[in-house]
């Protein structure tokens, strides 16, 4: 009993990795940009699918299709944020919330006219190979998913705090007109945080490649996964995000072990509506009004 | 006269700093009390903790008798207290009018008796040529004017005007100065933040001053200008030049 | 005042005698859909239109409708009529809870939470089979032409069904929008706390049109079942349907009583035509249209393509002098 306990803990936190990856990025562009990015799954999806056809077509294994894939997707990031979410800036929550959710119907809709709906996989040497500690089976590739995770967490949150242009990201998320005041340029730190969060979103998206398929919808799972950990990480906190990523990798987990097959999704859901009923403003406080 | 509102003991912290220390202060119905203070002093946060912006850590606001700490701002207002903020927030989509006429229906749920209310409240303010213009469109200063008349349109007893007199000039102010004093010739009980000292002198009847939260005086307007530790609050001991 | 009348006059007597002129019946099954959807649009437009309160969950109360018209008529027989209105007061019900919850959260937040909360019902509705059949659904008897049990054998009597549901749709809308819950709906919308500055119990008008948003939605969930036959908790709370729902609002004109039919007429026709031109072979052909034209509104037309109509009949009313 305890065995399957600790299994579904372990699998759990591995995939939490994952997920505190895309909520990050989601809770990045949170909170410097201050708009929600619906659209945080399909840039995993797309960084998936560019790391799929990089095995397929160039035999890159994924993990070293990072290199390009990360540098790809900051710039995609920053001209998302120069091209459509500038636009947006002023308009208010309405004009905002739709952009981003329009733009994650656009890039599943066409990448299911593109790639059609199969799911696909790639095989790499250590797609299938596991190891043994105390009676629990760790997946080689999923190991490597979460290290990387947490190497790329970790760099984001030492980036933001010694360097400038970090700071002038937290500076901004803080008080964006003070910033603006203080001469920081507001248009490169938000277009830098933008790129950030989806290199990380890319980023996911290889990690995932040698032991996850995809398919057009495959970024859903993941941006809702992340909204659940931007809210209980409460909004805006990077730490928060990673935490609460984990948290509900093993939730989802403990879900699926325990209740049922198909409840992870209940279970993570669940998770979201108590916050929201007792603690809505995150396990990190926050402002209350 | 009676004191209509009455403030006790009110605290409250902000994480390490405590923005407001200790207030007590109460006005009589029909005055019209000055809060003054140097940037920081916690006149704004008193304000929001009278009105129910925020929760105080401890003590007690009364109004005509009336516990308001733990209620809701829209409840608050239904008691008869109105306040105006610092910076103006109109409802940018919708006109002068039914901007004025949101205020209005506290009152009188009905179109016609609120929109007279409202049209009441504008002409006093003095914007009845742009009744129709979207308050988005509006000058800073007809923005404030609104405001006003939002706040007067509830039909308020006590009415909290936060530093409405803030970048206008010579002229605006004294326009400013004469809506006031015809709110206190009407009867209404006021109290105002504010900055502009000219103005003050003009429409207080008593002053109380604010420093780091806590109350360093309090009295006649002509008392207080003239207290030490007041000019040393605004201008800084000689050691700190 | 009839001045103001005459356009609405001819667009009723346009969609009165509209079924005369169709002649096929995928022409009368657009015209169905552009009315029901429309009636949604209104529907979600008095909460995400008015009161800013952007609800992507809104197929929550359009499946519980559904399946509360549904779970009475077959399971003990009664009318759809009357499960029309118990459907509605299922939904008014469940909108309180999920309200309760959701109200805590501002702006997009609030927009996932209700994303999450149609999701869950889609999921609790999967695993239902006792009481509600499960993944795979069911049609509902086919009792040929039984108007009291709201089934018909031509598509006519289902057009002017919709067509009423518009109507009771836009009038409640039209009473709300010039009274003061209109006036206090926008303030909210505008800026809440200011507001309740001046006097306006914000969550308890949150909460009472909800309530109402929620009644009407129900109504086109139990129409929706009885006009195609089947329901499946994929259908009843699709996303589509949510996502439809504030579509038309914004396309068309958010926050404005006509904006959700302008956008329903745009879109909906247009995705029937795609849909027919190319169909299975490219599934996701009508949601990449959708999307795009939903960004191009956005950056081009925020509030929606209203303001376009009214500025041109403006111009044209003023051009006869």
């Amino acid at each position: 009993m305890l065995q399957t306990l600790a299994q579904a803990v372990v699998n759990g936190l591995l995939i939490g990795g994952i997920y505190a990856l895309v909520s990050i990025g989601v809770t990045l562009i949170f909170g410097v940009v201050k708009i929600v990015n619906f659209a945080q799954g399909e840039f995993v999806m797309i960084g998936m699918y560019l790391s799929f056809f990089l095995a397929t077509r160039a035999g890159i294994d994924p993990l070293v299709s990072l290199v390009i894939v990360m540098p790809v997707m900051f710039v995609v990031g920053m001209v998302f944020q120069h091209v459509l979410i500038r636009r947006v800036l002023s308009l208010g929550d309405m004009p905002q919330i739709f952009l981003t959710f329009a733009l994650s119907v656009l890039l599943m809709n066409l990448a299911l006219l593109l790639f059609t709906a199969n799911y696909r996989t790639v095989q790499t040497p250590y797609t299938d190979a596991s190891f043994h500690i105390g009676g629990v089976y760790i997946s080689v590739a999923k190991l490597i998913a979460f290290i990387l995770a947490m190497v790329f967490s970790g760099a984001l949150t030492v980036f933001l705090r010694t360097t400038d242009i970090g700071k002038a990201m937290r500076a901004a998320a803080q008080n964006r007109d003070v910033a603006m005041l203080m001469g920081i340029n507001t248009d490169l730190v938000f277009a830098v945080a933008v790129g950030l969060a989806l290199a990380l979103a890319g980023a996911a998206g290889a990690l995932l490649m040698p032991f996850y398929p995809v398919y057009p919808t495959v970024g859903q799972v993941f941006v809702l996964m992340a909204f659940v950990a931007v809210v209980l990480g409460t909004l805006g906190n990077v730490t928060g995000a990673l935490i609460a990523g984990l948290m509900m990798g093993i939730a989802e987990s403990l879900g699926i072990q325990f209740v049922g097959a198909d409840s992870g999704l209940i279970v993570v859901f669940m998770l979201l509506l108590l916050t929201l009923a007792f603690r809505p403003s995150g396990l990190f406080g926050g402002r209350a009004r | 006269m009676a004191d209509v509102l009455v403030v006790r003991n009110l605290d409250k912290r902000f994480g390490g700093l405590r923005a407001v220390a200790d207030l007590s202060l109460s006005v009589e119905e029909g005055q019209t009390l000055a809060l003054i203070g140097p940037n920081g002093a916690g006149k704004s946060t008193s304000f929001n903790l009278i009105t129910g912006y925020f929760r105080p850590d401890s003590g007690s606001v009364l109004a005509f008798g009336r516990e308001l700490v733990g209620l809701e701002p829209y409840d608050i207002c239904a008691h008869g207290l109105a306040r105006t903020f610092q910076v103006a927030r109109p409802f940018g989509k919708m006109t002068v009018l039914e901007n004025v006429m949101t205020g209005a229906f506290l009152r009188d749920k009905k179109v016609r008796a609120a929109r007279e209310r409202a049209r009441e409240a504008i002409a006093f303010v003095g914007l009845s040529a742009k009744e129709e213009t979207p308050a988005r469109d509006l000058t800073t200063i007809d923005q404030r004017r609104l405001e006003m008349a939002r706040a007067l349109a509830t039909e308020p007893r006590i009415l909290l005007l936060d530093e409405v007199m803030a970048g206008l000039n010579h002229t605006e102010i004294d326009q400013a100065v004469a809506l006031v004093g015809q709110l206190a010739k009407r009867g209404l009980t006021i109290v105002i933040v504010e900055h502009v000292m000219r103005a003050i002198m003009a429409v207080a009847n008593r002053i109380v001053v604010l420093d780091h939260g806590q109350k360093i005086a309090e009295g006649l307007p002509q008392e207080v200008v003239a207290n030490k530790e007041v000019i040393e609050a605004y201008l800084g001991t000689g050691a700190h030049a | 005042m009839v001045k103001k009348a005459a356009p609405v006059i001819v667009l009723a007597l346009i969609a009165l005698i509209l079924p005369v002129f169709l002649r096929t019946g995928f022409e009368i099954d657009i015209a169905v859909r552009v009315l029901l959807f429309a009636f949604i649009g209104v529907a979600w437009n008095l909460m995400g239109g008015y009161a800013k309160q952007l609800s992507l969950g809104h197929a929550a109360y359009f499946g519980l409708g559904a399946y509360t018209s549904t779970i009475l008529l077959i399971k003990f027989g009664v009318s759809p009529w009357i499960g029309l209105i118990a459907g509605g007061i299922v939904a008014m019900l469940a909108s309180l809870p999920i309200g309760w919850l959701c109200f805590r959260l501002r702006g997009p937040y609030f927009a996932i939470a209700t994303i999450a909360t149609a999701q869950v019902l889609m999921l609790l509705f999967l695993k239902f089979r006792d009481f509600a059949w499960g993944a795979e659904g069911t049609t509902i008897p086919f009792l040929g032409n039984a108007p009291l049990m709201m089934q018909f054998s031509g598509k006519a009597p289902y057009y002017y069904i919709a067509l009423g549901l518009l109507a009771i749709g836009l009038v409640v809308t039209w009473a709300i929008e010039r009274s003061w819950m209109g006036n206090y709906l926008v303030a909210v919308g505008e800026d809440e706390d200011a507001a309740e500055a001046v006097g306006v119990n914000a969550p308890r008008i949150k909460r009472d049109i909800y309530l109402i948003s929620a009644f009407l939605t129900a109504l086109a969930g139990t129409f929706y079942v009885q006009y195609i036959y089947f329901i499946d908790p994929n259908t009843a709370f699709s996303f589509n349907v949510s996502v439809e729902a504030a579509l038309v609002s914004i396309v068309g004109g958010i926050g404005t009583l006509w904006g959700p039919v302008l956008g329903t007429i745009l879109l909906e026709p247009t995705s029937a035509l795609l849909q027919s031109l190319l169909g299975a072979s490219h599934g996701g052909v009508q949601l990449t249209v959708y999307a795009l034209i939903l960004i191009a509104v956005i950056l081009w037309r925020p509030t929606g393509l209203l303001g376009l109509i009214t500025d041109a009949y403006r111009r044209i009313v003023r051009a006869d002098g």
